[in-house]
């Protein structure tokens, strides 16, 4: 994330490529707000913390294997896939293991109830990675080569590209999952009407799960490809940036898988150009992302992409 | 959605009842009898009000009395007062949220934003010191402290309205994440915007001293915290008539209403956005006088004292003692103010100073580094969590918010014992002699 070119061009196409890829992260973790919140209208607030955890649990393995050079090759794509495969597996886990014991037994509560247990559940998921690696900031073990593909004074980063390419890939994957499995029908089904799904045969509690498990494991592989773009861990990286991504995801529409992923990488952008050429920019960049989140929530609720559904009754 | 409350949600929520103790101390306070009452006369409605308010009336007295019996080096009375004081402005900050949250049924994650507003308006003020869009010092004309409350009042409360306008339209998770985006920004603005002083913080003149008939009382003393310990009090004491008289009063009516069925109140007339800007603002206003006290008392504030923390430790200080219940939400704020300033480092300290834990084979040798400072968001996180799950209604209930959190339909013979229970809480009613609500706690 530097932004390493001269001129006033060059800047501008390294900030939004560098935007771009951060968008990618926060699309990924939008994907887990909007599939969640379609289903069980329920903003989970511990999605970020789940992200976060991702990360904690990154660092930890890294430094157990002892990486501390880049690696290249085989090596690299088998290091890198298992970095995904315990990221995934850990938040996916996770996410699942909070619906089932924080926000179930609220089903049938008011609204806000979840919301609040949600509010609980990411304090404790924060203090806890808090108490197991400390409160500062701890350097990740650079184990992906430098460099990159250079576009006269723009440099577009190998890790850029391998981050934003498997974001492309596992959007498609969700989108076949949402579209052409039963489990996709399933959960389709299950945010139009939940009782009617149950009627139908489906299991709304399976489907709920499910619904978790994809967000989680969604969450899990954001949480790998941070480490590898912002390579220093933070107990609290999760409060931030899952707001962040739930601004992308009201953004593009929340419900709306399109609009998420759309919504991350608009925010992303948005973002580094506001980091970058703001005073302050890298405090302020975080007021005009809640400013955004205001202003979408006032103008059109609805967001970008997102279709005007009355409420239920 | 499907259905019945899950066999594990069921096991958890009567641990106690399911081994008898809850019955056998009420058993125990029914029969026992003191004074021709039984002692479960003693400990319920009104009576355990009054034992309390006449406890806080004396503060001063008691603890300046307990000198004679109890160790200064850790019983300095003017520092227990300066805890009191800060506890009673968290029960401000409740009381005013709950106006938001327990009444109107908004939930506002972002209510640090009102206490920044309070704080840095006193300091404004009453130092007269501001500096402009340069970072220059311009001195304008200075208010008094009596002058700056009610000006933080107006201030944040309009602030309030100022953000519920365009947001109060939004249901209620998103009016939650906005509210807590604006708290969020607060902070920042006054880090990085000149104007505020930032980084640097700022410094807040005492609170003066008064010359009354009966001599001068110094509010500003820091030898001697009473003076200002019964103006917190006093104050605590008014805003709590002012949530009574609210509650009871058609806006108080229409925001139970719009509460439970933001539709049907709507279709009956109630104005929805104005009776939400109403509980926005006055929410606001009473944060915005908490915000006063805090700057007059802590003296030197910046951007940092006002986090996310703050707004959520607000919101389990109302989970725990009662969404909607006034004397819940003193309760609350008192309980985790005792846990955060007392339990907690007094449980650090003494595994830190434990000498059997100080062996290092000892297998519990690492709970020395265990500093619970750091992590009392981790209790506070499960005591919110395992609050709202297993007893949604606070330690003392709102009757009324306890059958909707337990998700009770309401049937007539219900309804009309509600209205018996708000008027006993108001004390105007026999007390119950049964004390098998007492067993709840």
């Amino acid at each position: 994330m530097f932004v390493l070119a001269s001129t006033t061009s060059g800047i501008f196409i390294q900030t939004m490529v560098n935007g771009i890829t951060l968008g990618a992260v926060y699309a990924l973790v939008a994907l887990g707000y909007t599939i969640v919140y379609g289903i069980v209208e329920l903003i989970n607030f511990a999605h970020g913390d789940v992200f976060m955890w991702s990360t904690a649990i990154t660092l930890v393995v890294l430094n157990s294997m002892h990486v501390s050079t880049a690696v290249y090759g085989f090596a690299l794509i088998g290091l890198l896939l298992l970095m995904i495969v315990i990221g995934a597996v850990v938040s996916g886990t996770l996410n699942v293991a909070i619906e089932r014991l924080a926000y179930r037994p609220l089903r049938k509560a008011p609204r806000l109830a979840p919301l609040i247990a949600a509010i609980g559940v990411s304090f404790i998921l924060e203090n806890i990675a808090e108490l197991w690696l400390g409160a500062s900031g701890i350097s990740y073990p650079d184990f992906f080569p430098n460099g990159g593909i250079v576009l006269g004074d723009v440099t577009i980063q190998y890790i850029d590209l391998v981050v934003v390419v498997l974001t492309v890939v596992l959007m498609y994957g969700l989108n076949v999952l949402v579209k052409s499995t039963k489990m996709g029908k399933a959960m389709r089904a299950t945010a139009q009407d939940p009782e009617a799904a149950a009627l139908m045969g489906v299991d709304i509690n399976q489907t709920i799960s499910f619904a978790f498990l994809v967000g989680g494991v969604l969450a899990g592989v954001a949480g790998v490809f941070y480490s590898l773009v912002i390579p220093v861990y933070a107990y609290n990286v999760g409060f931030e940036l899952g707001l962040i991504a739930f601004t992308a995801a009201v953004l593009g529409g929340i419900g709306n898988i399109t609009g998420a992923m759309a919504g991350g990488f608009l925010i992303g952008i948005i973002k580094a150009l506001a980091t970058n050429y703001l005073p302050n920019g890298s405090d302020l960049s975080d007021a005009v992302v809640f400013a955004i989140l205001v202003l979408v929530l006032a103008l059109r609720p609805s967001g970008l992409l997102g279709q005007q559904v009355p409420d239920k009754v | 959605m499907s259905a019945s409350p899950s066999h594990f949600q069921q096991k958890m929520q009567n641990p106690l009842k399911s081994l008898g103790i809850r019955k056998k101390i009420g058993d125990f306070l029914n029969n026992t009898k003191f004074l021709n009452r039984s002692l479960s006369w003693y400990v319920t409605g009104w009576r355990v009000g009054v034992f309390w308010g006449l406890i806080a009336l004396f503060l001063p007295q008691l603890l300046n009395f307990s000198t004679n019996f109890l160790d200064q080096t850790y019983f300095a009375p003017n520092i227990l007062l300066l805890d009191a004081i800060l506890c009673g402005i968290y029960v401000m900050l409740a009381l005013g949220l709950n106006i938001v949250v327990g009444y109107a049924g908004l939930l506002d994650l972002g209510y640090v934003a009102f206490f920044v507003i309070g704080s840095y308006t006193v300091a404004f003020a009453t130092s007269g010191i501001i500096r402009n869009i340069h970072s220059q010092v311009v001195n304008i004309p200075a208010l008094t402290f009596w002058e700056a409350i009610p000006l933080a009042a107006l201030i944040a409360g309009f602030m309030g309205v100022l953000l519920g306008a365009p947001t109060l339209r939004l249901r209620g998770d998103y009016l939650a994440i906005v509210t807590l985006g604006f708290g969020e920004i607060v902070p920042i603005v006054i880090k990085d915007v000149p104007f505020f002083y930032g980084a640097l913080g700022f410094q807040v003149p005492p609170a003066p001293v008064v010359n009354t008939p009966f001599g001068q009382v110094d509010f500003g003393n820091p030898l001697d915290f009473s003076a200002f310990y019964y103006l917190t009090l006093a104050v605590i004491i008014l805003i709590v008539m002012f949530n009574i008289l609210l509650r009871n009063s058609s806006i108080g009516r229409a925001w139970i209403a719009i509460r439970e069925d933001e539709l049907a109140a709507s279709a009956s007339g109630v104005n929805l956005v104005r009776i939400k800007l109403m509980a926005f603002g006055l929410g606001a206003a009473i944060g915005g006088i908490g915000g006063v006290f805090n700057g007059v008392m802590t003296s030197s504030i910046s951007y940092d004292q006002f986090s996310f923390q703050v707004s959520i430790s607000v919101l389990i200080m109302i989970v725990l003692g009662g969404i909607g219940s006034i004397p819940g939400v003193i309760v609350g704020a008192i309980l985790l103010r005792f846990i955060d300033v007392y339990v907690i480092s007094t449980i650090s300290n003494m595994l830190q100073t434990n000498t059997a834990l100080a062996n290092p084979s000892n297998p519990f040798h690492f709970l020395v580094s265990f500093n619970l400072n750091t992590t009392k968001f981790l209790i506070f996180g499960l005591v919110l969590l395992l609050m709202i799950i297993l007893r949604p209604q606070g330690i003392i209930p709102n009757k009324r918010r306890q059958l909707e959190l337990k998700g009770v339909g309401l049937a007539p013979e219900e309804l009309s014992v509600i209205g018996e229970i708000e008027r006993e809480e108001e004390g105007s009613s026999a007390p119950p002699e049964s004390v098998e609500g007492l067993g709840d706690i």
